[in-house]
C-alpha cells in the first residue's frame, strides 16, 4: 500500500540510518517532532573506527542487535496487543529510554508526541487514542498536559503495558526499575 | 447504494450513542458512533466505529454529519461492487 505509513520513535542519545554503512539504498525515512541537534560522522571515518577498534566495531554491532530486539517488540505489540497495552507500553518504553539518558526527572519526562503521531505509529486511529489515553488517566496511571508525561502509578503503568524492558538491554537497568 | 439506520447503543465505555447502517438488502455494513463531551475538539463529530467487509480496513475517519458518514460508507460498498464486478 504506497499510502501507508507507519513511524517508528526515536530517543535522544541514539544513532539513526547506521545501515547505510552497509547497506547501499537507505529504506527509510527520518524526521523530527522536535528541535533536535544531528551530528553526522563520513562513512569513511567510520570504517576506519571500525577496522582499528575492534571493541567500537562491536558497540556498533550491539547497537543494531537491539535496534532489532526493540523492532520485535514493537512488532508483538502492534500485532499482538490492545490500544490499552499498545499505549502504556510505549508509555513505560518512553519513560525507560528518557531515564537511561538523564532526560526523566524521576518518572516524568517531556512527551511532545501528539495523539496523531501516536495513532499513526500503533496503528490507532485518532479517537482511539484519545478514549484510551483518557481511560490510563482515569485509572490513575499517568498525567498528561502540557507536552509532559508524569507517571503517577509506575507499576500500574507496567503491568497495562505488559511491559518487560529485558528487549532493551541497558547497561543499567535502573533506568526501567 | 441504499442504506437504512438503526440506533443502537454501543458499549464503547465513552461514546455509547450510535447507529447501526445496513445495506439495502439488510446486511449490517458499519456501526457509526457519536463522539461525546469526552474528545473535545471532535466531540460531536461521527466516528466509524466497526465497519464490515468492504467497509472494513485500517482507515476510521471521522465525519461531520451522519450524512457524510454514511456518502462514505455508500463509496466504500460501491468501489468494493466496481471492483468485482472488473475481476468477473
Amino acid at each position: 500500500m504506497a499510502s501507508a505509513r507507519s513511524w517508528l520513535f526515536t530517543f535522544p542519545a541514539t544513532f539513526r540510518t547506521f545501515q547505510s554503512l552497509h547497506l547501499t539504498t537507505l529504506d527509510n525515512s527520518v524526521g523530527t517532532i522536535t528541535p533536535v541537534k544531528v551530528g553526522f560522522i563520513q562513512h569513511d571515518v567510520l570504517w576506519v573506527l571500525c577496522q582499528n577498534y575492534p571493541r567500537i566495531a562491536a558497540a556498533l554491532w550491539r547497537e543494531t542487535l537491539v535496534d532489532a530486539a526493540t523492532f520485535r517488540r514493537w512488532l508483538i505489540n502492534v500485532g499482538r496487543r490492545d490500544a490499552n497495552a499498545r499505549i502504556a507500553h510505549v508509555l513505560c518504553e518512553m519513560v525507560v529510554r528518557m531515564r537511561a539518558v538523564g532526560l526523566a526527572e524521576g518518572y516524568s519526562c517531556e512527551f511532545p508526541i501528539t495523539q496523531n503521531e501516536i495513532g499513526d505509529a500503533l496503528g490507532l486511529s485518532l479517537v482511539h487514542v484519545n478514549r484510551t489515553l483518557q481511560d490510563i488517566r482515569e485509572a490513575g496511571l499517568i498525567v498528561l498536559k502540557n507536552g509532559q508525561l508524569q507517571v503517577l502509578d509506575w507499576e500500574g503503568l507496567k503491568a497495562a503495558g505488559d511491559f518487560d524492558p529485558t528487549y532493551l538491554h541497558l547497561k543499567d537497568m535502573q533506568a526501567a526499575a | 447504494v441504499n442504506l437504512r439506520t438503526e440506533p443502537v447503543r454501543v458499549a464503547n465505555g465513552s461514546d455509547e450513542d450510535g447507529v447501526l447502517v445496513f445495506t439495502g438488502d439488510d446486511r449490517l455494513a458499519a456501526i457509526v458512533t457519536r463522539l461525546s463531551e469526552r474528545h473535545d475538539d471532535l466531540a460531536g463529530l461521527w466516528f466509524l466505529e466497526v465497519g464490515f467487509g468492504p467497509v472494513d480496513g485500517p482507515s476510521h475517519p471521522t465525519f461531520s454529519s451522519i450524512d457524510a458518514a454514511l456518502d462514505w460508507i455508500s463509496q466504500r460498498l460501491r468501489s468494493r461492487a466496481a471492483s468485482k464486478s472488473l475481476l468477473a
